[in-house]
């Protein structure tokens, strides 16, 4: 039996988690303040996940970076290689909230959405 | 010179909240002034998720928590300038702007104070040694990488524990640098706990508690610092001094409201939280000068920031409509364990929230009202932590008839 103590990171509270669990199996949560601590400590201890975001240069914008996450968490060990990948796309304004810049990276079904409305060079003011 | 029912000072998260608040409350004639050339402030670099959990129910970015209250801006024709900065306010509510079309003057009955912080620089914290390049606060360098596409460095060392730093040292090591530690002068972390576990520990990156930089080499470009481990009374231990080889020098050690306009306007500060001294509504000591943000208190979580925009306000429409009238005047005073307490006096009764930060971290508190030795209310807390601001509200009912307010955690 295993016995750790988690620090949910779902919500500012950062609410501490304590946990016994044998492999992936959780015999025992204490200490958490809602059902997204359970299921946050569930995924740290299975399969933890992460948003990754960053940032993506873009052809022809009024601003030289738009800002991506992806479009939903994934699994912690590949934030470093979407890091890597991000650091060479690049993308042609203009760019709307939400829309994907790129698609199943890692052939791991992970979509970039952009974060910032982005608009081409010439029209300056939003 | 051109009146205004309420002008804001600043259009980042106070700003835009207070702008949107003011006109679902009827307020007709507004003006944002914005020294930058985009809305939403701070916002626009914090590019990492976690922001409107409280507000909208859903984890976004920064740029995505901004974009909601720009929509209603640009939907409801809000007015508001860029590239336009304040100038001159004096207590008498005039307001001098400079911008490309040169000076300009605008009066308004209210004024709302939402022009946020600023980060505490190394000449701030007195760091001796060499002056290279590369030594960033941690916010500049997030602005950098973030917004204008200029990598600060490869291999960083961070000093402070601030959030900033903790959400730039991720931020580096995504964009392949090397931070080689944070190191953090007090023995507890300054930033939230949840930025301690997603930011450094993910990553392996080592959190030195106790440790500071005392010395900093290169000539041109930073080559390295010297840290030291400290005491309990915060001098050096003997023998601990280490050299570290790095290239960049980030700094997150706090951050400054930033209040040279209303010291101009004569309003009265508070040495505590750098901010304005308020009453329960957010008006300072000039009369129709309201402040919300970071420039009345440095907040934690962007969430409270607009809360707080939206509560000032409700004061904002009762003084327009000539109804906030001063029925008493009470000042909240601090016993043991609170640094400091938002908003130092109440003039009505009303249902208020009051924020606090304690001085250092601690389990099984109890934060106690009391008018002289009658206990108002007492608030248990499971933990308390000085990079964590505790909210609490009072009721009407709570504070009728109060003749002096006293705060203390126990």
């Amino acid at each position: 039996m295993m016995e750790r103590e988690f620090v949910c990171i779902i919500c500012p509270n950062g609410c501490r988690v304590k946990v016994e669990y044998e492999g992936i199996n959780i015999k025992n949560i204490k200490g958490d303040e809602c059902p997204k601590g359970k299921d946050y400590v569930k995924n740290e201890i299975t399969n933890p996940l992460r948003v990754f975001t960053g940032s993506v240069l873009i052809e022809n914008g009024n601003f030289s970076l738009v800002s991506v996450k992806t479009s939903v968490p994934i699994p912690k060990k590949y934030l470093k290689k979407i890091g890597e990948i991000t650091r060479y796309l690049k993308v042609k304004a203009p760019i709307k909230i939400g829309q994907v810049v790129a698609s199943n990276l890692l052939n791991e079904d992970i979509d970039l959405v952009a974060t910032r409305k982005i608009e081409k060079k010439k029209s300056l003011s939003s | 010179m051109p009146e205004k029912e309420v002008i804001i000072i600043g259009g980042g998260a106070a700003g835009l909240a207070a702008a949107v608040a003011c006109q679902q409350k009827g307020i007709e004639d507004i003006l944002i002034i914005e020294r930058g050339d985009y809305l939403g402030g701070i916002l626009q670099q914090c590019i990492h998720d976690g922001f409107g959990l409280e507000k909208f129910n859903t984890s976004l970015t920064g740029p995505e928590y901004a974009q909601r209250y720009i929509d209603k801006i640009i939907s409801k024709k809000i007015p508001f300038l860029l590239d336009s900065m304040v100038v001159g306010l004096t207590p008498q509510k005039e307001v001098v702007v400079v911008n490309s079309n040169g000076l300009q003057h605008y009066r308004a009955k209210v004024i709302i104070l939402a022009m946020g912080c600023r980060e505490r620089t190394r000449g701030a914290i007195n760091i001796p040694g060499a002056r290279p390049s590369g030594i960033y606060t941690a916010g500049v360098a997030q602005e950098l990488i973030n917004l204008k596409n200029y990598m600060v460095g490869e291999k960083i060392v961070v000093l402070g524990s601030g959030d900033i730093g903790l959400i730039m040292a991720r931020r580096l090591t995504l964009e392949g640098a090397e931070v080689i530690m944070v190191a953090e002068k007090l023995p507890y972390s300054s930033g939230l706990p949840r930025n301690i576990n997603q930011c450094l520990c993910d990553f392996d990156i080592p959190l030195l508690l106790s440790y500071t930089v005392v010395d900093i080499q290169g000539n041109g470009r930073l080559s390295g610092v010297t840290i030291a481990q400290l005491g309990k009374r915060g001098g050096i231990i003997p023998g601990s001094k280490r050299k570290i080889t790095c290239d960049t020098l980030l700094l997150s050690v706090g951050l400054i409201p930033e209040n040279e306009l209303s010291r101009e306007a004569d309003i009265i500060l508070d040495n505590l939280t750098g901010g304005p001294q308020v009453d329960e509504r957010g008006q300072t000591s000039v009369s129709g000068i309201f402040t919300c943000g970071n420039v009345l208190q440095v907040h934690d979580i962007v969430d409270n920031v607009s809360l707080e925009a939206e509560y000032i306000v409700e004061g904002v429409v009762e003084y327009l409509e000539g109804k906030l009238n001063k029925e008493r005047e009470i000042k909240v005073e601090l016993e043991k364990g609170l640094r400091y307490v938002v908003p130092q006096t109440l003039i009505r009764v009303k249902d208020t929230i009051f924020s606090f930060r304690v001085n250092q971290p601690g389990e099984k508190k109890v934060l106690v009202f009391e008018d002289g030795k009658k206990v108002i209310k007492r608030k248990f807390l499971r933990r308390v932590n000085p990079a964590e601001m505790i909210r609490v509200k009072l009721s009407s009912s709570e504070l009728e008839g109060i003749k002096t307010l006293k705060v203390k955690l126990v």
